[in-house]
């Protein structure tokens, strides 16, 4: 055999457990979600092969519609907040942190060991009305009475800052990290204060990890079903609500995988926008 | 008081952690100089170009630049770029971006902006490049992009940190050329960091030769290379013989030295060495005389006896190693003059002109 041939051959083997893996595991559940979306439904919610479109359909009611905006809007406020409190950490870790930095990472990662679940209710202990803080703040008489903080948006956004806050910082961090010194000295060589120099170098060649870190927030912010009901009291119903509803309490199957098939087709359409950003950003080097 | 010192630095250190970079470095820059720190790597000039930059603050001293003070002015403040050896460019900007970069700070307007980064290409023979990014040109290129960045709001002074160091010889030689050229040209102070002495005989008006953080000699080119004060500089600088001698006596402006067997006087201007101290000889191969050549000179200098033990040929010059006994091996160069030339083994005279013997107290 010829050796081209041979090292091809042995490329496909060693790729065979991964493909299989995926294949049987994320690709072949995708599929039986894309065909149950142009399924019917019979009385007792049971699904029955067929092909309607019926279910799409029903997402342009109001409803649906209503809950797609309200998941936009709380995916983009996480988004935007992880950005602004995950770019200043990163900056510090890569920057200024020194030999210390490593560790600061991982200590970002101690939390991911704790169940999602359990960490969340520990912001349902901790924000309560007889929690950590209301204790705290009314012990100092800063406040009369506790203050009712779980149930509003802001708890719902604390827990999502707090949940997806090391998926903006690591990303920015491995653009920063390697960024070359010697180009801030050069900027400020040329006249850029501080703050020129990040303005005008920094941060225009950190963008392609931010780009990633929006697209690591944003994408599971959109399908996090836990933390606002948890934190948010339920109160405004977003995707991954509808989706666990759909299946699992109305038994409407059908509609509940056309809203997942929609998600999908939406995080893929913002991956495609992302990596046409990146492919223009590196075409700068 | 300051009437034509560009960079003055005035009793410097730097200190990193326990090392000590650079110490009690005194200088003065003159206005429209091409001025060059050379040494061997470690030797602290790049830490004092830093210096002067701002990108490092002095543990003690005082940095002036035209006259100010600006020894805790940070780098963007001062009126002095630089040429890094790593060129340093921008990665995200075009060319003319790169180059456009220190005007935009300027605040320089866009119409005017425009037209000083073309003359700025155009003085770095780049003006058919300004819309290609960094990544797209040879190494050659980016020096030349990032020389005009350095110099399109013509700074006070311009420092080059070994900006030639990445470029193979041919070209190097032609830079070499092109940035004295250009100096001289714009007026404008250069201070040149290399290791290459070659290059800092080549382009400078002025050397400060510096070795382990403390500066050896400053001096022009021919004056270093032929008046060294010290063992490093005549060792540093091209090569050199050095032979051992003793002081006999010391008189108004020179020196009674004994050496082989022969006592000689020498000029001297220092403070006087006191007899029976132990001293140095310096004198380049290419001033010893051999031969006829030194038949004719016998009373003018050093005579030795000498057998040839090694010839070298380096292509313009040979370079023959002679075994002179107590007084050590002395290297000759020569024209090559493409006959026959000499053989090992031949015994000659050697004369060391008194003109070219430089004697060092060690």
């Amino acid at each position: 055999m010829r050796r081209e041939r041979r090292e091809g051959l042995v490329t496909a083997l060693m790729l065979a457990p991964s493909v299989v893996v995926l294949g049987v595991f994320v690709l072949m559940p995708l599929c039986v979600v894309f065909a149950y979306s142009f399924a019917l439904r019979d009385a007792y919610g049971g699904v029955v092969p067929g092909f309607t479109l019926d279910n799409y359909r029903a997402l342009f009611e109001g409803l649906y519609v209503q809950v797609f905006l309200n998941s936009f809007r709380l995916a983009a406020l996480t988004t935007l907040l992880c950005l602004l409190v995950g770019y200043p950490v990163a900056y510090f870790i890569a920057f200024r942190a020194g030999r210390w930095g490593p560790a600061l990472l991982v200590l970002m990662l101690v939390p991911f060991w704790i169940n999602f679940l359990i960490r969340i209710s520990a912001w349902v202990v901790l924000l309560g009305r007889n929690g950590l803080i209301n204790a705290a703040l009314v012990g100092t008489g800063l406040a009369g009475q506790p203050v009712g903080m779980l149930g509003t948006q802001g708890a719902t956004l604390a827990g999502m800052v707090y949940a997806f806050l090391p998926l903006a910082v690591f990303p920015i961090y491995a653009a920063l990290q390697p960024l070359d010194r010697r180009l801030i000295e050069a900027g400020a060589d040329l006249g850029a204060n501080p703050a020129q120099a990040f303005g005008r170098i920094t941060l225009p060649l950190s963008l392609p990890g931010v780009l990633a870190a929006a697209l690591f927030v944003f994408v599971p912010s959109m399908g996090v079903f836990a933390i606002p009901v948890l934190l948010g009291g339920g109160k405004s119903i977003i995707l991954g609500n509808l989706i666990v509803q759909l299946f699992l309490e109305f038994r409407v199957i059908p509609v509940g995988a056309a809203v997942s098939v929609v998600m999908l087709v939406l995080a893929a359409i913002g991956i495609a926008l992302y990596m046409r950003a990146l492919a223009r950003i590196e075409a700068w080097r | 008081m300051t009437g034509g010192v560009a960079v003055r630095l005035s009793g410097v250190s730097k200190r990193f952690g326990a090392t000590l970079a650079v110490e009690g470095i005194d200088l003065a820059v003159r206005e429209g100089e091409f001025f060059t720190l050379l040494g061997a790597s470690g030797c602290g000039k790049t830490t004092t170009l830093r210096l002067i930059a701002g990108f490092d603050l002095p543990s003690a001293g005082r940095v002036e630049i035209g006259g100010q003070d600006v020894t805790e002015a940070p780098a963007y403040r001062r009126p002095v770029h630089t040429v890094f050896q790593s060129y340093a460019l921008f990665p995200h900007l075009s060319v003319a971006e790169n180059v456009a970069f220190p005007l935009r700070l300027a605040r320089v307007r866009a119409a005017d902006r425009r037209l000083r980064v073309a003359a700025a290409l155009d003085l770095v023979q780049m003006g058919g490049f300004a819309d290609r990014r960094p990544s797209q040109l040879s190494g050659g290129q980016q020096q030349r992009v990032a020389l005009a960045r350095a110099l399109v709001n013509e700074p006070r002074v311009l420092l080059l940190d070994e900006p030639l160091g990445a470029l193979d010889l041919k070209l190097r030689k032609e830079m070499q050329a092109e940035l004295k050229h250009m100096q001289k040209r714009l007026g404008i102070t250069f201070v040149f960091v290399t290791h290459d002495q070659e290059e800092a005989l080549a382009m400078s008006d002025r050397i400060a030769l510096m070795h382990a953080g403390r500066i050896v000699q400053v001096d022009a080119p021919e004056a270093l290379y032929n008046a060294p004060v010290s063992r490093y500089a005549a060792e540093f600088i091209g090569e050199t013989n050095l032979l051992p001698a003793t002081v006999a006596a010391a008189g108004a402006g020179h020196v009674v030295v004994a050496a082989a067997g022969q006592t000689l006087a020498l000029p001297w201007s220092g403070p006087a060495p006191e007899a029976g101290q132990a001293a140095t000889l310096a004198v380049r191969p290419e001033c010893v005389l051999r031969g006829d050549e030194a038949a004719a000179a016998a009373d003018e200098g050093l005579a030795l006896e000498g057998r040839l033990e090694d010839v070298t040929f380096i292509g313009s010059d040979l370079r023959l190693t002679y075994d002179c006994g107590p007084a050590g091996p002395v290297v000759v160069r020569v024209q090559n003059r493409a006959g026959p030339g000499p053989e090992p083994g031949e015994r000659l005279r050697l004369v060391l002109p008194r003109a070219a013997l430089r004697l060092l107290a060690s």
